[in-house]
């Protein structure tokens, strides 16, 4: 018996596997036969569910009945929900896109909605707002340049 | 003249679906290819595959004269252009005439007259299709846009003369907002078709986006294959797409499909191409204006093969062989229903943002009535330097809500992992009682969008939390030896488990 934590957001679910094929979640045992490989077929004596399962790095995707979700599976019992990181501050890229307009600089104050820069990606302008009043204390991007998701373009403080 | 080789001109699942009609007709295929493509379905599937230049589309699928030597250096006799990229250059089609290769589509000078909304609209104006008021100010100005919408009444639609597939449209619903729209829609129109030049029109109220799919060959026949309902679309941008319309009586069916045939006469067209109309109302009392006329094979059309039962491609390789239209007008019916889905990368979630990775999951559904156009296959990479759109799943059913249930099924059942896609979209937009009633206008997925999309947050069952804590990354392997040192223990009654080492390597 093997015990793993699951997070998708803020939701946390621990689960237990068996070994004899049985993961074990809240009292309820679901039998889990793969049909071919990265789907399986989930069983809980009452009803089944068909569910697509695979790996993109560290990224766990699951989908179920036209659902899609990205989750974390991690050995051992639930710790206490992670805390949000800060990234709310940085403002950043959605996807690998080039930077159309830059339209703030450090020092500058900005309203919560304020436009800070303009994205661009197949064909279409995309603005990146301001999350909320603040001063621009940093900018990481130029004019032109092609930036990368995940990365801070404008941090606020 | 019998086409020997054809190079197709474009990427994604429509230039695999016109490889397969050419390899099904006898005819060899030459792909072209970017350095992002170069291990592509399209490029690995032609006979030949010809690289034409950086990932860039400017330097690549849009780059003539890479495109023309690729055809000169394979001997290829004839171009198909596909959708989107050069299938609308007139300069392209005419290039290709002046070197006696054929171009898979209309002359250069049908797509120059169609090309131009003004004059399409002057021409449809004489041929008696009715159009929606609108103007072209010579000069451009800001000034002279603002009087002409001032002119027409506002709320207005700003369009680029050049475009197509919505980029850089606008709606307009007050005099103060013009100067905004105007810039921003001449800044993506000089981006994306190199031409800024702006038309203005009045909005129909609450329209129906129905289209005619038409075919003409070299010898005097032109007929129309019936409507296509593309209202349920997300800024310009169709989604879903199906035909019969729900809203078309038998009587303006009839008057559209003529008024069609019209325009395409009126254009000297020939080839296939569709006339795009706004319909007002519905039932008998429905009236309908020319919206434009799209001069090259549609993301859409094979909604139209579903319902007539013809290939589309064939014909137009066909007739731009020279041979005369494979049939009558008569001979032509609809039966049935077809619906079509657009299968985008992009997140629904985040406002549709256009998503990029590896598809490490990629199942298509299958089955009666299912048809899958794609240009991927497990374990590509989605770039971010071309069109979202991945794939196409097309339905048929008996009758509309036949085909609609098999629609939301099949999507259910399509598996799409490492890149977020619309999928749950449009199942949530196939569940709404609106399509449900098949009363769908243009705005609806504007005015529903936000709605439908705050329902989207996905609310898993355990049982997928389950799946997952099981799932072993690589189950094809013989992992018997491998599994007691691997974090977790394997909970899957998997028949290569129990095989283990007699499997061989």
């Amino acid at each position: 018996m093997s015990a793993l934590t699951i997070r998708l957001g803020d939701r946390v679910v621990a689960a237990r596997i068996d070994g004899g094929g049985g993961v074990i979640i809240d009292d309820t045992t679901f039998t889990v036969t793969a049909a071919r490989p990265g789907e399986y077929v989930v069983d809980d004596g009452r009803r089944r569910w068909h569910v697509a399962v695979a790996d993109a790095g560290d990224a766990r995707w699951v989908s179920v009945d036209g659902q899609v979700a990205v989750v974390e599976v991690e050995s051992g019992t639930a710790r206490a929900p992670r805390k949000k990181s800060a990234a709310a501050d940085s403002m950043m890229a959605p996807m690998p896109a080039t930077v159309l307009k830059l339209l703030v600089e450090p020092g500058q104050t900005v309203t919560e909605g304020a436009t800070i820069l303009v994205l661009e990606a197949m064909k279409m302008e995309l603005p990146i707002r301001a999350p909320r009043d603040g001063v621009v204390r940093a900018v990481h991007c130029a004019q032109g340049e092609l930036v990368q998701p995940g990365v801070a373009l404008v941090d606020l403080e | 003249m019998a086409l020997k080789r054809v190079l197709i001109a474009n990427r994604g699942e429509i230039a695999v679906r016109v490889i397969r009609a050419c390899r099904e007709l006898g005819i060899e295929t030459v792909a072209v290819y970017s350095d992002a493509d170069a291990r592509a379905q399209h490029a690995l599937l032609a006979d030949r595959a010809v690289r034409i230049g950086p990932a860039a589309p400017r330097e690549s699928y849009l780059n003539q004269a890479a495109i023309l030597d690729a055809a000169w250096s394979t001997g290829a006799d004839a171009i198909h252009p596909g959708y989107g990229f050069l299938s609308e250059r007139a300069g392209f089609a005419r290039a290709c005439e002046d070197r006696g290769i054929v171009f898979i589509g209309p002359p250069s000078s049908a797509i120059e007259r169609m090309g131009s909304k003004i004059g399409a609209r002057r021409l449809m104006q004489d041929a008696g299709v009715p159009v929606v008021p609108g103007e072209t100010p010579p000069d451009q100005q800001d000034a002279s846009l603002v009087a002409a919408a001032t002119r027409i009444g506002f709320p207005v639609l700003i369009k680029p003369s050049a475009g197509g597939g919505g980029i850089g449209m606008k709606v307009v619903r007050e005099r103060v907002a013009m100067l905004e729209a105007i810039a921003q829609a001449r800044r993506e129109a000089e981006a994306a078709f190199g031409d800024g030049t702006l038309y203005v029109e009045r909005l129909v109220d609450r329209p129906r986006h129905v289209e005619v799919q038409v075919l003409a060959d070299a010898h005097e026949q032109t007929v129309h294959l019936f409507e296509r309902e593309c209202s349920m679309q997300r800024r310009h941008q169709k989604v879903i797409e199906e035909s019969p319309s729900p809203a078309l009586s038998s009587s303006v069916r009839d008057q559209m499909g003529q008024a069609a045939v019209s325009a395409a006469r009126a254009a000297g067209y020939r080839n296939a191409g569709t006339v795009e109309f706004l319909l007002e109302g519905e039932g008998d009392d429905a009236r309908f204006y020319f919206l434009e006329m799209n001069t090259r094979l549609q993301v859409e059309h094979p909604v139209t093969e579903m319902v007539t039962g013809v290939d589309l491609v064939h014909a137009q390789l066909r007739v731009a062989a020279g041979e005369p239209l494979p049939w009558s007008e008569q001979a032509l019916s609809q039966r049935g229903h077809a619906i079509e889905c657009r299968i985008y990368a992009e997140d629904p979630l985040q406002n549709f943002l256009p998503q990029a990775g590896p598809l490490v999951m990629y199942r298509e559904p299958q089955g009666p009535g299912i048809r899958v156009d794609s240009g991927v296959t497990e374990g590509a990479e989605i770039t971010v330097h071309y069109d979202p759109m991945i794939a196409k799943l097309i339905v048929a059913g008996d009758t509309r809500e036949a085909a609609r249930r098999r629609a939301v099924d099949a999507l259910r059942r399509y598996a799409v992992l490492g890149v977020r896609t619309n999928i749950p979209f449009l199942i949530a937009l196939l569940e709404h009682p609106a399509f449900i009633q098949g009363k769908v206008d243009t705005g609806f997925l504007d005015r529903e969008g936000d709605a439908l999309r705050a329902a989207l947050e996905p609310d898993l069952p355990p049982a997928a939390f389950a799946a997952a804590a099981a799932h072993q990354p690589t189950p094809a392997q013989p992992i018997a030896s491998t599994v007691a040192a691997s974090r977790r223990e394997p909970a899957v009654a998997d028949p290569f488990v129990s095989l283990g080492e007699w499997r061989s390597r």
